[in-house]
């Protein structure tokens, strides 16, 4: 008995002392704990594409180009995006040692006051030393086809250079993921044994080095799996920035997000990597008064992937009625409250080059009954699927990821409102990895998988609607069109498309597409998503992008708003 | 005990003394009620459900996330579809799962454990051995793994498949393939006791066979704390099933299972408290109720350890 | 003693060596490899940049090639690097294993703190209402799912009071001590009550064991003190099994350590193995989890020698 006492009492003690102490609740002034819900793994921008750490760089490194919150693009260390009327860029002979054909040549400069966060200028050595590292089959640099593309870099002065494309494709005047690293600390690493750069590069061995970053904030302090730090940096060429320091806290357990925010432990939670929608709606409505919660549209296309060469779902008419009988308008106002529109087609109303007159297909059961019954699936009396000619059921499955309680509650929905037309739909969810890493991959989906894709404005479909892209063992598993979808317009226009820089033209390619795309079908269309931020009231200047481009690209803006209580 | 000559023991308490004093252990009793009425509720969750007119699957989205009312006893969840009809349906996976997975579990672990109790020697060191890696070995990459396994490519049949039983058996095949260690221990150390007795000798001075020792002989002896043992595991079971959905590894949707729903109110916590609170209180009630039923069988059974 | 250490040692690293392989296979065996991962997530790469960054990694290779590669390094000492994190993979699960030794080891020794004297407590008035409603906290406790526990303390400590940080991020040199202690006390609870059950019932079982034998009847009617009979005699003797018991179940608690520190972001060794293969790092994957299979043999092994220690009739052969 006396020990229980010893025991509890000791645990007692360290509660009090533990509460008493902890210094942790309160917050400092100039500080800004950021909650997301992942960590972003590792820190060099060659070699992993990860959505927390482009959040991490936006505030620690700025890209040559990017698009901003209204969707243009724009430049962020260069002066100005090069164009044929500013001279800046021009279609040019390729010389014959390079390849020969033609290509553009696009100028940009290095903003004038651009440095490293340890002093050194950032010039044009950089660009150089960049290109070479990304163009080197072993550095594990993932996006390789980009510097691929490069033909040749012209270094004109130490601030401003010319990149010569290797072919006459639009594009050229952006260079979103060119991402600058410094010559001065990595050249060595990297020419020493340019196979083991990702392991030895600074980035990982030494990421507080503040000459690797020249952003607003530089790293300052990092725990493996745990928080990151970042301070002003003294050296910022921009707008100087409000708070001293900003810290980023991954916590994996959505709901823990939720609790470390009520709790104060967290002052907001990232929109490009927090919770989920119908978890930020429950918020909103119990809490909506003491946080400003954003629900930003975004470049997130929630679909579902018809396997075309299902026999059911070969059929065109089977494809449209599987669309005309689920009522998306609701789920999108009952379970999204009204912040995720429904989905026409694969471009998104905000993109530039949205058609805003393709088909669509409402609600309408009867529509889709009649197209059943004319594709020869009928309802027997007595009976409660639909069955063909030969008896057999209009029996499919649906996947996704499993776990992802949007997507289920989503699916849950679909498969409800179907049975209701007489079609059969089995739920069969998988991992994330397994989905996408294997059945998506090698196309091993037997009839329907709903995911999204997430990309930037104008991006061109090739990957996911371009016959050359349907997997296959032949070559390789490459591509994205898991549909296996097949349309000689829909290639013809793709390829068009890489070349039509210039509106009308350009539009109405993409116009058409939209239309094809949305008369085939082979995805089901279901809404976009929206990234829900979760901000306190004091805070301002923080403005959702909704696509790949981070909103800490601003974060120079961030402020508490004048007056307002902490 | 005085069994010095009769061919088989009679159990460590009589049968009539065994129920005499398990009526008597009043939370075993309540226990044994409670689990019954969940069985029944689960049992006849459908004639419920139509009893009361509600289907069980069909969402309505105009009644989502209703609190606790007279049409719905329970609330309703997100997808505005009564909590108490989907619990009872729950109910028959969660206590499938944990009747299954404990039953399975336990014949694997018996068979392991006696065969290495009754030999001995070089038969018991190398089943032991096998169960200490067994224990020691990691189970999450093997729970991945056997979720992501696609049964139609291993010869069940596609009706199968497609019916939310797949998922549910799946569960229990993995509980199983990791609750044996225990029973195999305890039943191990039982048969090495009984194996010495006098009465086992005497069977096999009379040239009974192995297998017929093994079972009339210790299988007998070892099945009260066996019983014990699987009772207790039930409750755990539920557990892990409650884990694992937690873990995104747990049964498919549309099929609900207590965890399951548990998971998913966990972000909708500050909206709807009622859906986390209603299958908690059913994962809690249910462990509960077989750790004490567990703790009365084996008062009842056991009587040395009994507290009178 | 000598021969019986050896021997366990062998036993040790052939275990060690199958749950290697086993993991290796069965990691490798997942449907899906990282770069397809990487690929689904990122509209700007291309086929080709998948196929080069599998021949970077090695991932094109067949599965048998891959694991003797892995194992001869390791043998060599050299655990290779993680693939997410970029750095050698000790430099990762170091820190962790250290976070996970004191949430381990401070809800070991808080169960065991509360678990012996409430179980003999139990044991000497069996039947009565201390009995009881013990039993009932108990049985309480290892109902309840860990994680469900793990919110519900979140939501009362630290959102709705406010007394405690509701993850387990602290870190020495930021927060200080009692500012680190602060983060540890929610995860150390949690993980206490669930294990705590369990204590307290093998102790009860083993107390009421020890005090039904001759020896402790013996010393009671020879007129020792009813404290010292409890404390002395029958509570030396009950703590063998105990020990046993509790040691085998190392495993459980490691489980459990996995479930509560993810709920509380508790940079530790059980989230790091779950996202090591749901991420598919091969490297730290087998690292943590040969670090864990490691630390489950040994804590047997310690269990049986301090079977021994407490047990003078008992000799290790």
């Amino acid at each position: 008995m006396v020990s229980v006492r010893v025991g509890l009492a000791a645990w007692t003690a360290a509660v009090l002392c533990a509460t008493a102490l902890s210094p942790a609740l309160a917050q400092e002034d100039g500080e800004l704990v950021i909650g997301v819900s992942q960590y972003p793994v590792n820190l060099n921008p060659l070699t992993e594409a990860h959505v927390v750490q482009s959040y991490i760089h936006g505030m620690t490194r700025r890209p040559f180009t990017a698009y901003d919150p209204e969707w243009e693009g724009r430049c962020f260390l260069c002066t100005a995006l090069p164009s044929p009327e500013a001279g800046t860029a021009e279609i040019r002979d390729i010389p014959e040692e390079l390849g020969g054909g033609r290509g553009w040549a696009a100028t940009f400069t290095i903003h004038p006051d651009a440095v490293w966060g340890d002093g050194t200028p950032i010039t044009t050595e950089d660009v150089l030393f960049t290109w070479e590292l990304g163009r080197n089959a072993q550095s594990g640099v993932i996006n390789f086809e980009l510097f691929q593309d490069i033909v040749a870099i012209d270094a004109i002065d130490d601030k401003t250079f010319t990149i010569q494309w290797d072919q006459v494709s639009c594009g050229f005047d952006m260079i979103n993921n060119f991402e600058l690293v410094p010559a001065h600390l990595e050249r060595a690493l990297f020419e020493a044994e340019p196979s083991a750069y990702p392991e030895r590069s600074l980035y990982e061995t030494d990421p507080t080095n503040p000459g690797l970053w020249f952003g607003p904030y530089l790293l300052s302090d990092i725990e493996l799996g745990g928080e990151i730090t970042m301070t002003r940096n003294p050296l910022w060429w921009g707008d100087e920035p409000w708070f001293e320091t900003i810290r980023v806290r991954p916590i994996q357990n959505t709901a823990a997000l939720e609790a470390n925010l009520l709790a104060g432990e967290i002052d907001m939670i990232a929109g490009e990597d927090g919770i989920s929608i119908d978890q930020a709606i429950a918020f909103a409505e119990a809490h909506g008064d003491d946080y400003e919660v954003i629900f930003q549209p975004a470049l997130f296309y929630e679909h579902i992937d018809l396997n075309l060469d299902n026999p059911i779902l070969a059929d065109v008419r089977v494809r449209r009625a599987l669309l005309h009988a689920i009522d998306r308008e609701m789920i999108s106002e009952r379970l999204f409250a009204g912040h995720q529109p429904v989905a026409h087609v694969n471009i998104n109303p905000q993109d530039r080059v949205y058609n805003p007159d393709v088909p669509t297909y409402a609600h309408d059961p009867e529509r889709a009954a009649a197209l059943l019954d004319e594709a020869g699936w009928t309802l027997k009396p007595g009976s409660e699927v639909r069955t063909n000619d030969a008896g057999e059921p209009l029996a499919l499955t649906i996947m996704t990821t499993a776990g992802n309680a949007t997507r289920e509650l989503v699916e849950q929905v679909l498969q409800s409102q179907w049975r209701r037309l007489g079609i059969d739909v089995a739920i069969k969810n998988e991992p994330a990895r397994v989905l996408f890493g294997q059945t998506l991959a090698h196309r091993q989906f037997d009839s329907m998988a709903m995911f999204a894709w997430l990309s930037s404005p104008e991006n061109i479909p090739r990957t996911t609607l371009h016959s050359t892209m349907i997997p296959t063992p032949e070559n390789n598993w490459a591509g994205q069109n898991y549909p296996g979808y097949r349309s000689d317009e829909a290639d013809r226009i793709i390829d068009a498309l890489e070349t039509t820089c210039e509106d009308p033209e350009k539009q109405e390619l993409w116009n058409r597409l939209q239309v094809v795309y949305a008369e085939d079908l082979p995805t089901l269309p279901l809404y976009y998503r929206a990234m829900p931020y979760i901000l306190p009231t004091w805070l301002e200047g923080l403005t959702p992008t909704g696509h790949l481009a981070p909103s800490t690209l601003y974060v120079e803006h961030w402020r508490p708003r004048e007056g307002a209580a902490r | 005990m005085t069994v010095a000559v009769a061919p088989v023991p009679p159990l460590p308490g009589r049968p009539r003394g065994a129920i005499g004093r398990f009526v008597r252990h009043v939370p075993a009793l309540v226990s044994l009620i409670v689990i019954l009425a969940l069985v029944a509720g689960a049992v006849f969750a459908p004639a419920v459900a139509s009893l009361l007119g509600i289907d069980p699957l069909a969402e309505d989205l105009f009644n989502q996330y209703q609190p606790p009312s007279a049409a719905h006893w329970l609330g309703t969840d997100a997808l505005g579809r009564d909590v108490l009809v989907r619990l009872l349906y729950a109910g028959r996976v969660s206590l499938l799962v944990g009747f299954a997975g404990a039953l399975i579990a336990s014949l694997i672990g018996t068979l392991v454990g006696i065969a290495a109790g009754y030999y001995g020697g070089r038969v018991d060191a190398v089943l032991m051995r096998i169960t200490d890696a067994a224990i020691a070995l990691p189970v999450l990459p093997l729970l991945i793994i056997l979720a992501a396994v696609d049964l139609g490519k291993i010869g069940l049949p596609e009706s199968f498949v497609r019916s939310g039983q797949a998922g549910v058996w799946r569960i229990v095949v993995i509980v199983a393939l990791f609750g044996w260690t225990t029973a195999a221990r305890l039943v191990r150390a039982s048969a090495l006791a009984v194996r010495e007795r006098e009465f086992v000798r005497a069977a096999r001075a009379l040239g009974a066979s192995d297998l017929r020792i093994m079972a009339t002989h210790i299988l007998p002896n070892i099945l009260s704390p066996l019983v014990v043992a699987t009772t207790l595991a039930v409750g755990s079971v539920v557990l892990v099933e409650s884990v694992l959905s937690y873990l995104g590894l747990g049964i498919n949707p549309p099929t609900p299972s207590w965890g399951g729903m548990l998971q998913n109110a966990q972000q909708t916590v500050s909206r709807a408290p009622w859906l986390a609170i209603f299958p908690g209180i059913a994962i809690f009630a249910t462990v509960l109720a077989f750790n004490f039923l567990g703790d009365g069988l084996q008062d009842a059974l056991n009587p040395r350890r009994t507290r009178r | 003693m000598g021969a019986f250490l050896v021997r366990r040692l062998v036993g040790l690293v052939l275990v060690i060596a199958a749950v290697s392989f086993v993991s290796y296979a069965l990691i490798g065996l997942m449907p899906g490899d990282p770069i397809d991962v990487m690929v689904s997530s990122n509209p700007d790469l291309t086929p080709a940049d998948a196929e080069r960054l599998r021949q970077r990694y090695g991932l094109d290779r067949p599965l048998l090639t891959r694991y003797l590669r892995w194992a001869g390094d390791v043998l060599a000492g050299d655990f290779g690097f993680s693939r997410t994190y970029r750095v050698p993979v000790w430099d990762i699960l170091l820190p962790r294993l250290g976070n996970t030794m004191v949430l381990l080891g401070a809800s070991f020794l808080l169960s065991l703190a509360i678990a012996i004297p409430a179980g003999v407590l139990v044991a000497t008035r069996p039947g009565g209402p201390v009995d009881y409603g013990v039993n009932l906290l108990c049985f309480a406790g290892v109902s309840t799912p860990s994680f469900w526990l793990g919110l519900l303390l979140m939501y009362a400590f630290s959102v709705n009071l406010q007394w405690l940080p509701p993850n387990g991020g602290g870190s020495v040199a930021r927060d200080g001590f009692f500012g680190w202690l602060s983060y540890q006390v929610l995860p150390v609870t949690a993980l206490t009550v669930a294990s705590l059950a369990v204590y307290i019932r093998h102790v009860r079982a083993a107390m009421g064991e020890a005090l039904a034998q001759d020896f402790v009847r013996t010393a009671r009617a020879k007129g020792a003190s009813r404290r010292r009979v409890v404390y002395h005699h029958a509570l030396r003797n009950a703590m063998i099994p105990v020990v046993t018991v509790i040691a085998l179940d190392f495993g459980t608690l490691f489980s459990g350590a996995l479930v509560v520190e993810q709920v509380f972001s508790y940079p530790g060794m059980g989230v790091t193995i779950y996202d090591a293969i749901i991420g598919n790092d091969y490297n730290l994957a087998l690292a943590a989890l040969l670090l864990a299979t490691f630390a489950i043999l040994l804590a047997n092994l310690l269990a049986d020698l301090a079977y021994a220690w407490l047990d003078p009739r008992v000799r290790l052969h």
